[in-house]
Order: structure tokens, then sequence, then C-alpha cells
């Protein structure tokens, strides 16, 4: 068919890469060690699927928490008005601050969902062995990987919002709860991530010969 | 010709597919590329120890300005406030949200500046052919801590917050921003200067177990 049929996998001759250090061992028994760096070694990472399942669904339900509580509490003049993320987006919007509307926007609403629903994606895929190209499909894998960092960003401008405004009575910044379920939210993305192993999605090739 | 290949280690696995290949011989500078997925197998880069030497020192010396001077300041009828990155931990703990402190300071302080020592430590530790049984589960606990720094986050959050502040009061910009775009190169060049495959070979030869 084509060139992808005529490479030999590590697992198809036995062999295990280790993820650490990229030795390659003879997989013999369960809770093998690396000869190289003593690290676990096995032919999938364990359990992954499960695994990355079981955090994405963690990062689902603090989504939703992350969204409804205020992630940021401004006092002027005495008077307190709490903003949740896409309360502080609109604001952004109705001041005509477009560019930081759009990056708040992306880095703290549309990266994370984007993020899950990669996961459940690549999941799926791996799970019904779906026929898609797993070149595109390691793409994606390596996007949601590259993202993952990037949400954090609200949770770094509310920190030093809180700590930067803080003007008496005049105006002060503080703190919301959503900040923390927030925060929790792309910690379990990125642990969804690391679970995941991509060699996963090309076992399907194999399969079929 | 027909023989399977049986020593495995003239063999390398692709960390992305799983794909088998023999180990090619590079020069310094030349990377080798996986022929099913694409994805890079192999890569020896120009001489790594002494450029890696240099950078995490530079980024150590940084760490401290980076960390207590201030970032950003604000002021507002005759009011002054500014903040560094310590200021904003210190604030977080003040109000009890814990857990956003954590993050900041595992995110923002504790992963860069182990990655910066460990680097420096290994380098060295290479280059004076001191090689060590425990050195090798030093640099494999090195592996797990790159996808977790996220100074170049907290600078967009900075601009961010910047960006905010502008509109609610005056800003003035401290000596410790430069410091910190200046440590964030530098822990960003560790990653490119350091070669993890040539270190571990030399780590490899040098403990034989
Ligand atoms: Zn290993
Ligand atoms: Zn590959």
């Amino acid at each position: 068919m084509n060139t992808n049929s005529q490479v030999k996998t590590a697992r198809q001759a036995g062999l295990g890469q280790c993820l650490k250090c990229h030795k390659l061992n003879v997989i013999t028994h369960k809770d093998q060690r690396c000869s190289c760096c003593q690290a676990k070694v096995s032919l999938r990472k364990y359990r992954s699927l499960e695994y990355t399942l079981a955090w994405t669904i963690a990062a689902i339900i603090a989504f939703f928490p992350a969204n409804l509580y205020p992630i940021m509490i401004f006092t002027s003049l005495g008077t307190p008005e709490a903003s949740t993320i896409l309360s502080g987006i609109k604001t952004f919007i109705q001041l005509g601050m477009y560019p930081v509307a759009l990056v708040v926007f992306i880095a703290s609403f549309i990266v994370p969902l984007g993020k899950m629903l990669g996961l459940i994606i690549l999941i799926i895929t791996v799970k019904t062995g779906s026929k898609v190209d797993p070149k595109h499909r390691t793409q994606l894998y390596h996007l949601v990987e590259f993202l993952g960092p990037w949400s954090m960003l609200d949770v770094f401008v509310v920190a030093l919002m809180a700590a930067v405004v803080n003007l008496g009575f005049i105006t002060s910044i503080e703190a919301g709860p959503g900040i923390s379920y927030f925060a929790l939210m792309v910690i379990f993305t990125m642990f969804a991530a690391e679970s995941f192993d991509p060699r996963l999605l090309w076992d399907n090739l194999d399969n079929d010969d | 010709m027909s023989a399977e290949p049986v020593n495995y280690d003239q063999m390398i696995a692709c960390p992305q597919c799983d794909g088998l290949s023999t180990k090619p011989l590079l020069k310094e500078g030349q990377k080798a590329v996986c022929k099913r997925c694409g994805g890079k197998v192999l890569e020896r880069k120009r001489d790594p120890i002494r450029r890696t030497l240099a950078v995490a020192l530079a980024g150590l010396l940084l760490l401290i300005p980076a960390t207590i001077l201030p970032l950003i300041g604000v002021s507002a009828v005759g009011l002054f406030n500014q903040a560094s990155l310590l200021d904003c931990i210190a604030i977080l703990i003040a109000n009890d949200y814990y857990l956003i402190a954590i993050s900041l300071t595992i995110f923002t302080l504790a992963v860069p500046v182990i990655r910066l020592l460990a680097a420096l430590y290994i380098s060295w530790c290479i280059r004076m052919q001191r090689i060590t049984p425990a050195l090798v589960h030093f640099f494999r606990s090195y592996h797990q801590l790159d996808s977790w720094t996220m100074l170049h986050v907290f600078l967009l959050g900075i601009m961010v917050s910047m960006y905010k502040l502008v509109a609610l009061a005056e800003l003035s910009v401290g000596l410790g921003l430069v410091a910190f775009i200046l440590l964030l190169i530098c822990s960003t060049l560790v990653s490119v200067t350091l070669d993890k495959h040539y270190i571990w070979e030399q780590l490899e030869a040098g403990c034989e177990y």
C-alpha cells in the first residue's frame, strides 16, 4: 500500500523503547526496568487510554465551576464587582480592547475546550480503530500537548493583578474562587496529555498486516 | 541480506510511532527524521556541554533579580504600588489561595530553577568526567520537568495585565521585568543547547550496571 507497512515497529520486534533515555529494551516481563536509566519500561504506556480518559473527565468537571464562579473581584471606592472569565471578556469588548479580548478568549476559553475535545477525539479514534491518517492525529496530539501550559494565562493575570492593584480604598483587585477550579482544569488536561501514548495512534496500521 | 537485525544497540525506535530504524551516524548539528511518521528520531547538537554550561549559569544569575525586583507598578491619585513575582505569591497565600500560590511557585519558580540547576550540574559532571549512577536517576527526573515550565505564559500574563492596567491607572515597568525576560530567554535556550541523546550516551558509557 504505502511505505508505512514496510517499517517494522519496535513492538513487533518485542522491543520497548524507554521514554526517558530512548534506549530499546527487550521486553521479557512486567514491571521491567530500563537497562540504561532504570526507568519503568514497557511496550506502551501503562493503561494509557484509561488514564487519559479519567483526567479528561476530571478536567470537564472542573470546567463548569471555573466558568461559573468569579475569577476576579474588583473593588472601586468600596463597591465590589465580581467578574467571571466570560464577563471579563465582555468588558474588554465593551471597552473596545479587542486584541486583549481575543487573546484572553482564545487562551482561557477556546484552548481548554479544544484540548478536551482533542483528547476525546484521540481516545475515540484509538478505541474504534479509526482509519484517519495517524499522521494528522499525531499532529493533533502535539497541538494538545503544546497548548497545555498556555491556558494558565488567566491564572497568572489574576495573580499579578491582585498583587499590583492594591491601592487600599481607591481600587483593589482580589482573586475569586473560580480561579482555583480553572487552574485545576488546566493541570488535569496536562496530566491527560501526558498519559496519552501517541504510538497507540499507529498501532491500528500494524494490526492490518 | 535478509537476516533480521539482532543488535538492538544499533537500532532506534521513533518515540511517536514506534517505527524501528538503524541508528544513523550523525555529525554535530544534524538530525534524523522517522521514515514512517516524519517526526524527529535523533539529533546531535553543536557543542552541547559548553553552551549549556554558559546559558544555565547566566539563567541562575538572573534568577534572584527576576524574582525579587518589581515587575510592574501602578499609581493613581498619589498612591503607588508595585509587585514582584515573590509579592504575587505572598499575596495569594495571605488571601488563602493556596492552590494558585503553589501552582505559581512550581511553574514559574521551582521548575525553571531545578531545570537550570540540573542542566548546569549534569553538564559540569560530564565535562569533568565524574559520572555516577546517582546522576542517571537525576537526569531521568529532568525529563519530567520539560512540559511544566511556564515562564513564557507568565510573560504573556504580564503583558495582558499591563494592557488591562493602562486603562485603570498610570503604569510603570520595573527592573524585574527585564531580568525576567532574560531569564525566560536563558531557560528556553537551555532546551535548545542541551543534547539529551548525547548526555544519555555519556551516562550509559560512564557507568555500567
Ligand atoms: Zn531508559
Ligand atoms: Zn515515527
